[in-house]
């Protein structure tokens, strides 16, 4: 009883290899259409930004994985812009922090978030992968 | 009414005395005596000769008796005893003050004719005046004996303010812990040379407290002996009112409290050290996780991966993938060692170094990297040439302040980059300014020395540079500040 796939997902991190791993399952396990990766919050908040001028729907994401700690942008600051222009999308994008970080402080932090879907730790397994990408569609 | 009573009831006593003829009298040896007469009193040479002629005769009246020659303090007592003395015969024994030649009060005993056996049957009434001389002294020197002992073991010298004579008297505990000779008068004027300027300042405060609002004060401060020699001291001080309530002068204590204080700053300098250690601890022990755990996750992840691909070529891959996993974690290993060493440093390794010659050594070895910027160093260690510390360290610290702000100079000028050392309250300062791209401190300066923390757009930006570098200077128990402000300019200020 699959569901539609996702048609778009968004990584934001700045590590490489965890990248080409992530981008690996995704396409084995044919999780989504398509994959938009950026390397620290600033590229992608840039990214949303120039979406809400061009009103270019089909180019938002359905979901997005990202991590804390990034140079230029963190997580945290990215989630916060974030949170105040997501409202203006016509479609509901599910955020999942995907982080090393096993800091209690940041664990309850993204609790305290609406924003936020839930707290991944990594290593991520890619059962848990697959039923994140399988809710959000 | 007093005066009525006491007219009323010498009246009664000269006419009691007009009835005895021959008196026996006592004898005016060393001790003086009073006869009291009527409404008079006659002295003895004995004591005329302690207070000094006062009248053509011998007479004075008791009004001019209490009023001019006993202290203020014992006269109510002893116009009680007085009358109690002539009216009911009620002998008393009592110690006074009474004012005597050159102005000066001289303490008595003063007793009735029933403290003298031969006097007994006596009708005239006496009172004798024995000079406590032997007995107060034996007393003061106990005193006084008991009050040095105090003053000398606990290091307390005291002092008074007087402000209606603008006199200031200390006393020999006091000079002392001074070192100031036995015959030093100090003054108010010379206030400021008993203090270090800042604590004069704070003195200066509570003394002008006092004197206005009769605020009390007891406080640690330093004060500067005679030889310059700065030491910690417990100052207390009163005011001193007069009987109209008007404050008069200050009276407190100098405590020489130097070598408590010595280790209570000690104290304090190894708690913070501790603290500051350990804080660095936890820091690092998070570090060490977090950067740890990225490079195993994607292990982990590659492994699972492995697993689930069928295809031997794409497991072949995934292999090839893990060399550069192991390899960005020797990198991290290689990051946290340096760190690691920074909080094993002993203070043994430190030495003297001369801000000039660790410069020199760091443009020698980055020397291609200035060339090619074409950064210009301009450095001025003419105020503090040379500090004690590791060299290793302050080189390390130069190299990467130099490099961090020729990484990030401003892509329109040529880097000039300013290091000049001077003396911030006894403490050596080391700053560094460069003209370059500058850095949003409001947004980034809590993670501006953060390990793995870059701001910019920067290929070589790794993020290791800085917090080695505060690290270092914490280890040193040092601190490190940065000042900037985007597109102009960037300062790294040290504290050693």
């Amino acid at each position: 009883m699959k569901n539609k796939l996702i048609e778009l997902a968004c990584i934001i991190d700045d590590d490489d290899i965890y990248i080409n791993l992530i981008r690996r399952i995704i396409e084995t396990k044919k999780l989504c259409e398509n994959l938009i990766v950026f390397k620290n919050g600033k590229q992608s908040l840039d990214y949303f930004e120039s979406l809400l001028q061009n009103s270019n729907e089909d180019k938002v994401p359905d979901i997005i994985l990202i991590d804390l700690n990034m140079p230029i942008m963190d997580g945290w600051e990215f989630i916060e812009q974030f949170t105040k222009i997501k409202n203006r999308f016509n479609k509901l994008i599910t955020l999942y922090i995907v982080s090393s970080s096993i800091n209690p402080v940041d664990i309850d932090r993204a609790k305290s978030l609406n924003t936020i879907k839930d707290y991944l730790v990594k290593p991520i397994v890619i059962n848990q992968l697959e039923t994140i990408f399988d809710i959000s569609a | 009414m007093l005066c009525l009573r006491h007219k009323r009831i010498n009246i009664h006593l000269s006419n009691t005395m007009v009835q005895v003829k021959v008196p026996p009298k006592p004898i005016d040896s060393n001790i003086g005596y009073l006869e009291l007469k009527n409404d008079d009193i006659y002295c003895s040479k004995a004591f005329l000769s302690h207070v000094g002629k006062l009248t053509k005769d011998k007479k004075i009246s008791l009004d001019f008796f209490i009023n001019n020659l006993v202290h203020k303090d014992d006269s109510n007592q002893f116009r009680n005893n007085y009358f109690s003395y002539i009216k009911n015969n009620l002998p008393f024994r009592q110690s006074m003050l009474i004012l005597c030649k050159k102005g000066k009060y001289e303490e008595f005993v003063c007793t009735t004719n029933q403290n003298n056996i031969h006097l007994n049957n006596a009708t005239t009434k006496f009172l004798f005046f024995n000079k406590r001389k032997f007995k107060t002294n034996k007393r003061v020197k106990k005193h006084k004996f008991y009050y040095k002992e105090a003053a000398e073991m606990t290091s307390t010298g005291s002092w008074y303010v007087d402000f209606i004579k603008r006199k200031s008297y200390w006393d020999q505990q006091t000079r002392r812990i001074l070192e100031y000779p036995e015959d030093y008068k100090p003054s108010l004027r010379k206030a400021s040379s008993y203090y270090p300027k800042k604590d004069y300042e704070l003195a200066k405060k509570l003394f002008y407290r006092c004197s206005t609002n009769g605020e009390s004060f007891n406080t640690e401060i330093k004060m500067l002996t005679k030889n310059n020699r700065e030491f910690w001291v417990r100052a207390k001080g009163k005011p001193v009112f007069n009987d109209q309530k008007k404050i008069i002068g200050i009276r407190g204590i100098f405590q020489d409290i130097d070598a408590t204080k010595a280790k209570e700053l000690n104290l304090q300098r190894t708690s913070d050290i501790i603290a500051s250690q350990n804080k660095r601890l936890f820091n690092f022990a998070y570090i060490v996780s977090h950067n740890l755990r990225s490079h195993t996750s994607n292990l982990s992840l590659v492994m699972e991966l492995i697993n689930a691909t069928k295809s031997k070529e794409e497991k072949l891959e995934l292999i090839d993938s893990i060399k550069d996993i192991t390899s960005s974690l020797n990198d991290t290993i290689e990051h946290l060692n340096e760190v690691v060493t920074i909080q094993t440093i002993t203070n043994k390794s430190k030495s003297p170094v001369q801000f000039s010659e660790s410069l020199r050594h760091v443009k020698t070895s980055i020397g291609q990297i200035i060339a090619k910027s074409r950064a210009t160093i301009i450095s001025d260690f003419t105020k503090v040439d040379t500090i004690n510390y590791i060299p290793a360290y302050l080189e390390s610290i130069l190299l990467n302040l130099i490099t961090n702000s020729i990484k990030y100079k401003h892509p329109e000028r040529d880097p000039i980059i300013k290091i000049v050392s001077y003396l911030e309250d006894n403490k050596t300062v080391l700053e560094v300014t460069d003209n370059g791209i500058g850095i949003d401190l409001e947004k980034f300066g809590d993670k501006l020395f953060g390990m793995y923390k870059t701001f910019h757009y920067n290929k070589d930006a790794v993020g290791i540079g800085l917090f080695i570098t505060k690290n270092q200077i914490e280890a040193l128990n040092g601190q490190i500040n940065a000042f900037s402000e985007v597109e102009k300019f960037t300062t790294f200020k040290i504290t050693f």
